[in-house]
């Protein structure tokens, strides 16, 4: 009954209606998508991030069908061999088969930094999300321990952190990602302070809806194209840091590879081997530029106007 | 419709149970002040009077405007008057329960009774759902329906604002502002609430798109029986689609009174002024119409002036305006207004 | 026969978009003769901003693709950057709907108020600014030389619009436009910039062009007035007769569509139906035809021209061109 009253204004003439019947629906995920399909370089960084991680994830199996050799297994034999036929990246003072070194390292580099990133995101958008979203005294507390751990001068932390036990993958990652969730949860917190002052936000208030639903369904996916976007920039960053660490001896330790520890010794021979300096360093390099680009690409495909 | 009262039996104020033929909302003394705080310590050194003192009825089924100039508060009034916004004083009465403090459960329940719509159709809805998704929600909230059932009422209200279904799982984005809007008013009508806020609905929207908007308002009123609260600074709109107007002045109502009374024999030289700055179309009365044009701006509401407030701007204004306030008194048939020397 | 002060003649300026290219503004002539105000109406995407940015040739990062506009016998659309630059400052002034955005917060008032006399008259400062205080004072700015000492941000809305007009008629202009000057203010405040508006016109002899959505506005303020539809004029003629007897279907409805305050009793508005078009993809023959009531075969096939209906009247309609009268419930 009511339908049929208002069919003559069902089929509105206008444009925009057309235009809208006769497109597939394009949601903002979409959009974004095809924007980032678009960009040629960026792709192509992030498909090499990906087989990164996937030569990383299947690093035994590259070590049994591809260079026959295992991590840590000493060949003094063979020590400083060239790049070559036998071992293609050379061989390091021990005689461990550089390849599959780095192979390895990259497991524990690269787990490192999704870790550490995925931690530090978790914890400071839920920060974030909850100073933003209540506000007050909660938004009091919470910025002020935020300001209280970026003060924390890093280095220090970690030599104290490396002096206190031996890290492993896992604790490096939470020791590096416990005082870079600060700037997300800066970053969140204000993102969600100006998506609040919208008025969709009050349009879900005024129809009764829960703090958590306000949080989960409104505010997080508008939140979230900020924190993909620091996600993959900071994936870069915590390659070098991790590699800045480990070559200072605070992080990962021999004989454990990673591809920071690799060049730790590295540089005094380097006048005679100087792949055990040039193929981590390169490797490193291309991660960390590929993951800032592909980070650009995301950001532009989510907010073109920001190019 | 009285069955689906939202408090239960508690915090009744009428001895005896509320009828439609009680006001529907009823305002009184309302006073919403919002702080203003400076240093680095934030201390509140003074507050934005943006209610300030207001009374007003709303009855079952009518359609009550609200006019004034940008920073009246008439948006506050609106939010606060179905509790988007905690009021700092006063007392709201919603078919005769008290829920000017109500919190938590009870107040969510209300929210079924309620509904709001806003002025910017792109603003106010999420970017980031589909047209489902935004008319949906009001229905998964309430738990008022599901899977096959939640989707035809989808529809079914996306059909009476007179868009069409298959938008279902469009985003908002691929909409004309127009259209945007029908689906903000589709979200408010999914909860099947009685009472409506409608805080400048059209004056973002074309031209052209105005009158849609405005027949479609006034067609579901008549439907499904709501009870609107129409705030607009555009008078001509107000005077169309309301039964009542009330004219309000840096937080205060200065003059309350159906449409055509008001236009033909405003009593608040506020009023009065108010009518005469309103561009009619048509030539023929604009050349002939008498302009009375107020001087200056409106005062600040976080220091309103003693008195009246509108006194700084009033052609009429004496001695005694800055010195008492003047009650809303009555002119007869629902007409009231608040000035000492009156317009006759 | 007066001679026509600004004269634009089949004016064409296009927009390149990521949809295809858009014409903001399709083929409008009109005239402005000294010392009126004509008013351009429409709604937003109508083109009728974009042809008072393509006068001022501030139309970027749209291009005028034809057409001219002749303004003391030269052609605007071809004369040099410097000496449209000087166009702009001495003979043509514009004000905005946003006064804020007009003004640079970080420069006190008076400054740049006086800033086109300081450099089309070359005055030095202290002569521009009295001339600029005055001129504040002359648009309604009370105790002007204090307030010339402040900065944007310290005015109101309506008072930053005095300031942009104070701005614009320093240098004593020979044509104003103003597009939707009073979109951003309250009514009271509406009110008193039209008033001065008129006052201006009266006073100066500025010949106005007024770009409103308004159609009170227009028939309060302008004794001319030309309607635009998707880029196009549609209509255009005295307001007294356009607003009586509208030759164009667009205008005959807008105007039925709109609640008047002065209505006796409560009848139901008559809306358009439908949207206002896509400008990058047109209906075929006239824009308007899908939303008109009025329509015949011929209207989705030829664009119509603006030809003369009635006495008095332009319009761009094959009904009306016909002779048919609008008129319906």
């Amino acid at each position: 009954m009511i339908g049929q009253s208002r069919v003559a204004e069902l089929e509105l003439p206008g444009a925009a209606v057309e235009g809208a019947s006769t497109r597939p629906a394009q949601s903002y995920w979409n959009e974004s998508w095809e924007r980032l399909r678009a960009n040629r370089i960026g792709m192509a960084a992030g498909v090499l991030i990906v087989i990164l991680a996937l030569i990383a994830i299947a690093a035994p199996l590259f070590s049994l069908a591809v260079t026959h050799f295992q991590p840590q297994t000493i060949d003094l034999g063979a020590t400083f061999a060239k790049p070559g036929s036998a071992h293609l990246l050379g061989t390091d003072e021990l005689g461990r088969d550089t390849v599959t070194r780095l192979i390895y390292g990259g497991r524990v580099t690269l787990g490192v930094a999704f870790l550490t990133v995925a931690v530090s995101l978790t914890v400071g958008a839920g920060v974030g999300m909850l100073a933003g979203y209540y506000g007050g005294w909660l938004d009091d507390i919470l910025m002020r321990l935020v300001d209280t751990v970026l003060a924390i001068p890093a280095i220090f932390l970690f030599i104290l952190m490396s002096i206190l036990f031996r890290p492993t993958p896992i604790s490096l990652a939470l020791i590096i990602a416990s005082v870079g969730w600060g700037n997300v949860a800066r970053l969140v917190r204000g993102e969600v302070l100006s998506v609040k002052q919208r008025d969709f936000i009050l349009a879900t208030r005024s129809i009764g809806a829960r703090d958590v639903r306000m949080m989960v369904r409104h505010l997080l996916p508008n939140v979230l194209p900020v924190l993909i976007v620091a996600a993959s920039l900071g994936v870069g960053q915590i390659i070098l840091i991790e590699a800045a660490l480990d070559f200072l001896g605070l992080g990962i330790q021999p004989p454990t590879a990673s591809w920071g520890n690799m060049l730790t010794n590295a540089e005094s021979y380097f006048f005679h081997s100087f792949w055990l300096v040039i193929f981590p360093g390169v490797t490193i390099f291309i991660t960390v530029l590929a993951s800032n680009i592909f980070g650009n690409a995301i950001r532009d495909a989510f907010d073109p106007r920001l190019k | 419709m009285s069955s689906r009262g939202p408090l239960g039996e508690a915090a009744k104020t009428l001895t005896r149970a509320w009828t439609t033929a009680d006001p529907l909302v009823s305002v009184s003394d309302l006073k919403v002040w919002f702080p203003v705080s400076s240093g680095i310590l934030q201390r509140t050194i003074a507050h934005v009077h943006a209610v300030d003192g207001v009374d007003l009825e709303i009855k079952t089924g009518e359609t009550v405007g609200l006019v004034g100039e940008s920073g009246c508060g008439k948006s506050t009034l609106g939010r606060a008057a179905i509790r988007l916004l905690e009021p700092t004083a006063g007392k709201i009465l919603f078919k005769g329960d008290d829920i000017t403090h109500l919190r938590g459960e009870r107040l969510r329940a209300l929210r079924r009774d309620m509904a709001m719509i806003f002025q910017d159709p792109y603003a106010s809805l999420d970017p980031r759902q589909t047209v489902g998704d935004i008319v949906g929600e009001p229905i998964d909230i309430h738990h008022l329906a599901k899977g096959k059932e939640r989707q035809d009422r989808i529809r079914e209200m996306l059909r009476v604002v007179g868009l069409n279904p298959r938008f279902v799982d469009r985003y908002p984005h691929e909409f004309s502002g127009g259209q945007r809007q029908r689906v903000g008013i589709a979200r408010a009508l999914a909860v099947e609430p009685s009472f409506i806020v409608c805080d400048e609905p059209i004056s973002a929207l074309d031209v052209s798109i105005q009158a849609q908007i405005i027949n479609l308002l006034e067609r579901l009123q008549s439907k499904f029986n709501l009870t609107y609260l129409f705030i607009a600074h555009d008078l001509s709109v107000v005077k169309h689609i309301s039964n009542r107007i009330a004219v309000m002045y840096l937080g205060k109502i200065m003059e309350v009174a159906g449409g055509t009374q008001l236009y033909k024999r405003p009593r608040h030289p506020y009023t009065g002024s108010l009518l005469s700055a309103i561009p009619i179309p048509d030539p023929v009365v604009e050349t002939r119409r008498e302009r009375l044009i107020l001087q200056g701006d409106v005062a600040s509401p976080v220091n309103p002036p003693s008195g009246c407030r509108f006194r700084t701007r009033c052609p009429r204004a004496r001695e005694h305006c800055a010195e008492e306030v003047p009650p809303l008194e009555e002119y007869g048939d629902e007409h009231k207004a608040a000035c000492f020397y009156p317009l006759d | 026969m007066t001679q026509a002060l600004l004269e634009v003649q089949d004016l064409h300026t296009v927009f390149a978009t990521k949809e295809g290219t858009v014409k903001a503004v399709d083929g409008v002539s009109f005239e402005l003769n000294p010392g009126e105000t004509l008013g351009i109406v429409g709604e937003s995407g109508c083109g009728k901003s974009v042809t008072a940015l393509s006068i001022m040739r501030l139309q970027r990062p749209g291009k005028i693709v034809g057409g001219k506009v002749m303004f003391k016998g030269q052609d605007l659309t071809k004369v040099t950057e410097d000496e449209m630059r000087d166009i702009r400052g001495r003979e043509m002034a514009m004000i905005f709907q946003d006064p804020m955005t007009s003004l640079n917060p970080v420069f006190r008032t008076g400054w740049q108020v006086a800033e086109p006399l300081r450099l089309h008259h070359g005055w030095d400062s202290k002569k521009a600014l009295t001339s600029a205080v005055q001129m504040l004072g002359r648009v309604g700015i009370p105790s002007a030389a204090e307030r010339a000492r402040d900065y944007p941000h310290q005015f109101s809305g309506g008072m930053r619009q005095r300031v942009m007009i104070a701005m614009g008629l320093t240098t004593t202009p020979a044509v104003l436009i103003a597009d939707e000057p009073t979109t951003a203010l309250d009514v009271t405040i509406q009110a008193q910039i039209l008033d001065l508006l008129r006052h201006v016109n009266r006073e100066f002899g500025t010949a106005t062009i007024l770009i409103t959505h308004n159609l009170g506005v227009v028939a309060g303020m302008c004794k001319r007035v030309i309607v635009m539809y998707a880029g196009r004029v549609v209509e255009a003629g005295p307001t007294m007769d356009v607003f009586a007897h509208p030759k164009h279907p667009y205008t005959w409805s807008l105007l039925r569509s709109i609640p008047r305050l002065d209505a006796e009793r409560h009848e139901p508005l008559k809306p358009i139906e439908g949207l206002p078009p896509s400008l990058v993809d047109l209906p075929s023959g006239c824009a308007f035809h899908p939303r008109c009531a009025f329509k015949v075969e011929r209207c989705s096939r030829d664009v119509p021209a603006l030809q003369p209906v009635g006495d008095t009247q332009l319009s761009a309609c094959w009904v009306t061109q016909a002779g048919t009268e609008l008129k319906g419930a």
